[in-house]
């Protein structure tokens, strides 16, 4: 947009303009990182940060400093190994080793890598690991160990990926291959930083126990990556909508952004949709178990952004025309409702289930499993927030069974408080004439005003004495 | 389920195993059960399995305690389910009187014939609309939540169906009969193959056209059930029912289901003009939500109390109402975990597949009587 373009759309939407401003002049975060107390290869891993993430770098940077390095080089060495996995110059012989050993290269002083195409976009990233490599030494032994862990079972299944010939041609196939996928690009990412959560004690240990949580988190926001960069991948000739959904609705894969399929395609893209939403609930419930306020917003405003997208793809046919994305405004009012509190996040998904279940239509296939969906999310944020109190209905109707009670009280309640109101007031008017105040003075001011209706020589009096 | 052994459950007889819900009740007895099973209705013609099922069928008032007494030594059975009821459409003192009959009297007179028999377990079909006084919402509600009785029960089959239910847990492990243990199903909102009524009108609603209206914002929840679910729950509630009976202690607190009353929903509730547009576009409706006008609540009950003014006038019954708006905008679904907890229910079919099985047997049945 340019800035012409820009002005009339925020003329039309104050209030996105109006969350920008919010956003941008009152957030506080929680902590900050003191660039000035830095080492330059710590200065350096921000700086790569910042240049390979447009939405997590601000988050990761804000987190509490036990968590700040350790989770921003856990990124950059994610992200490295994405960069190889990327990288279509790179042949499969050189490829595989470099994906499975990337756990022994991340060890080795001043290892760097500049085989990458020069049109891969975070080249520089491996060009200059070496600063990656110092900063992983420092880091505390069990985090470290979190992030070798994933790295080396990450390193392996983009491996396998990257050579799975029927992957590569035709993409994923069955609903179980389309989660598996799934949970290596995002479930172990969840899995690494739920453990560093927890070994740092900023979370419930009990997410340990339910990794299932943990997953949920993943997948949630990995399919709907995947559902709205459904055109921009279909140009790129990759699929990740797995075909045991989509063959339910178009022969052919290209049919689906063939403008005489579209609502065929639109059917296709809620069943997607709904196969997404039911991870919401429990995306809520892992929430629940964060500790500390900097890792919660880290979590929540992810997956508030991902249901704000479910809702803008969804019986949405620009999916399969162009790229879309929530816009500024919608981002900012996200972020500030997201880095608050559990139950802020709550309404954001309620508000987002409801629009969703408005756009929904009863002819669409999903139509009611999409509206039980919707119900879902909703009654899981009753069982967390009741806005009922069984103990109190009951009271309540105990009250009403003995109906001259309450209205009596009532009566009596403000009987009091009138005479209350009225005995101080006298009190304070007679403490005002015992020391001296003329009141008569008032009073014919206020007769005076209002007409003048006595006569009295008071006015007259008043004047004078005032002179 | 053919490698696994079905449960058994001894000699089983169902109160009303002709009716809308007892049928289905029938139907998984023999399909997912192993027992013998006695029917009771007031008539044995319609829903009648084929004689091939080996089903005794007897027909009986069930306020008639001497007739039913002598049908309960003959069928000698361990496990009575109670689903009998006339359906509550009408709302006039014949009605009501039929209301306090069947479900109040009927029900006292078949707890009677329990205690007198030694049945081992009884399961009684009440309705969650006990604990809705058809104004407020009842929002994630469980069995925590009052019965709501007496004059703030506005409804009388709730009151008549709460009552019974009363008279039934009060039975569990009585003086009288301490033997004999009871417990309530409530299910909230039944539809299903049989039903003459949700869908029945939701349907003739559609057909006349009425479709493009939705009172309120539609952001209400409700729970509707599939029969079968319903069915399932009866009879795992009966089960665990004899389980108690054959061990010697009584179980603890949270673990009970003797003397308890269980919330049944297909947990999933659903907005409720969702629902029937689903059952619209399950009938053949070709329309989306493009055409339907929303008309807000307040002017809603200002339209409804106008039909009931002008009805009066007239001296007729109303055939809308401020209820019907009350209705169509009242959040009303429940929290279920205690039936899943200690009934370990789940609903065996989703209610997407239980509209659409239902809506399917609804259209044939319309197209028979027209042939």
């Amino acid at each position: 947009m340019g800035a012409a373009k820009k002005a009339i759309y925020y003329l039309f939407h104050p209030n996105e303009l109006r969350s920008i401003i919010q956003w941008k002049v009152w957030h506080e975060p929680v902590h900050r990182r003191d660039p000035s107390k830095e080492t330059p290869t710590e200065k350096a891993c921000f700086h790569y940060l910042e240049l390979t993430s447009r939405s997590f770098a601000a988050v990761i940077q804000e987190l509490n400093p036990e968590l700040l390095m350790p989770i921003c080089l856990f990124y950059l060495v994610l992200r490295g190994l994405d960069t190889i996995e990327d990288d279509m110059t790179i042949d499969i012989k050189d490829k595989e080793p470099l994906l499975r050993n990337f756990h022994e290269f991340m060890e080795q002083d001043g290892w760097t890598f500049d085989k990458n195409g020069p049109n891969e976009k975070d080249r520089e990233l491996l060009v200059h690991f070496d600063n990656v490599v110092t900063e992983l030494k420092k880091v505390k032994k069990p985090y470290y160990e979190i992030i070798k862990d994933i790295t080396i079972k990450m390193g392996n299944g983009m491996a396998d990926y990257a050579l799975n010939a029927e992957h590569n041609i035709n993409g994923v196939n069955t609903i179980p291959e389309y989660e598996l996928y799934c949970h290596y690009v995002a479930g172990l990412v969840g899995e690494g930083l739920t453990r560093l959560f927890v070994t740092s004690e900023l979370a419930n240990p009990q997410l340990l126990v339910r990794m299932d949580l943990t997953e949920s988190m993943g997948q949630f926001l990995q399919k709907t990556n995947i559902i709205r960069d459904v055109h921009e991948d279909w140009l790129d000739k990759r699929r990740f909508w797995p075909k045991e959904i989509w063959s339910k609705y178009v022969d052919k894969w290209d049919d689906l952004f063939a403008p005489e399929h579209r609502e065929k395609a639109l059917q296709c893209s809620s069943e997607m949709v709904l196969n997404a939403l039911k991870h919401a609930d429990e995306c809520l419930f892992y929430m629940a178990g964060i500790r500390d306020q900097s890792v919660f917003n880290f979590v929540a405003i992810p997956q508030s952004m991902a249901i704000a997208t479910l809702e803008l793809v969804f019986r949405n046919p620009a999916i399969f025309q162009r790229n879309v994305k929530i816009t500024k405004g919608d981002a900012c009012q996200l972020m500030m409702e997201s880095t608050q509190n559990l139950r802020l996040v709550c309404d954001v998904f309620r508000r987002y289930a409801r629009r969703i279940h408005k756009k929904n239509d009863p002819r669409d296939p999903n139509f009611l499993a999409i509206s039980a969906q919707c119900g879902k999310i909703e009654q899981f944020i009753e069982s967390i927030f009741p806005t009922q109190d069984p103990k109190k209905i009951a009271a309540g109707q105990k009250a009403a069974n003995e109906p001259g009670m309450d209205t009596m009280d009532a009566v009596f309640l403000v009987i009091s408080a009138l005479s209350t109101l009225a005995l101080i007031g006298l009190l304070m008017v007679g403490l005002a004439w015992f020391m001296g105040a003329r009141m008569d003075k008032l009073f014919n001011n206020l007769d005076q005003a209002l007409g003048g209706s006595v006569r009295s020589p008071a006015p007259v009096l008043g004047g004078h004495e005032e002179l | 389920m053919v490698s696994e052994k079905k449960p058994e459950l001894g000699s089983v007889m169902v109160i009303g195993g002709c009716g809308f819900l007892g049928h289905h009740v029938v139907r998984l007895l023999l399909r997912d059960y192993t027992c013998a099973v006695s029917v009771v209705d007031l008539r044995c013609t319609r829903n009648r399995r084929p004689d091939s099922d080996a089903v005794a069928y007897y027909e009986a008032d069930i306020t008639d305690a001497e007739k039913l007494e002598s049908i309960f030594a003959k069928a000698k059975p361990d496990v009575v389910v109670h689903t009998a009821s006339p359906p509550a459409q009408a709302n006039d003192s014949v009605s009501h009187a039929l209301f306090k009959k069947v479900n109040v009297d009927g029900t006292a007179t078949v707890v009677k014939a329990c205690q007198r028999t030694g049945v081992k377990a009884l399961v009684y079909t009440s309705s969650a609309s006990v604990m809705s006084d058809n104004r407020s919402d009842l929002i994630n509600a469980d069995e925590r939540w009052p019965v709501i009785r007496g004059k703030d029960q506005s409804e009388y089959y709730s009151e008549t169906k709460a009552a019974a239910e009363e008279l039934v847990l009060a039975a569990n492990r009585a003086s009288e009969s301490p033997n004999l243990l009871t417990c309530a199903i409530r299910p909230s909102g039944i539809m299903g193959e049989g039903d003459t009524m949700v869908l029945y009108h939701l349907i003739n609603i559609y057909r006349q056209g009425r479709s493009n209206v939705q009172v309120g914002d539609n952001d209400n929840l409700f729970d509707f059930t599939y029969v079968e679910n319903v069915a399932h729950a009866h009879l795992l509630a009966a089960r665990a029912l004899l389980l108690t009976a054959a061990s010697k202690t009584i179980p603890l607190d949270h673990e009970r289901v003797d003397g308890e009353a269980f919330i049944i929903t297909n947990d999933s509730p659903v907005y409720f003009w969702d629902f029937a547009r689903a059952v619209w576009a399950a009938a053949g409706s070709p329309h989306g939500t493009e055409h339907v006008r929303v008309l807000p609540r307040g002017v809603g009950m200002v339209l409804g109390a106008l039909s009931e003014l002008f009805f009066w006038a007239i001296g007729k019954p109303p055939t809308f109402n401020r209820q019907r708006i009350i209705y169509s905008c009242m959040t009303r679904y429940y929290d279920i975990s205690k039936a899943k907890k200690r009934l370990g229910y789940k609903p065996l079919v989703p209610l997407d597949e239980g509209v659409r099985r239902s809506v399917k047997w609804t259209l044939e049945q319309e197209h028979m009587k027209q042939q």
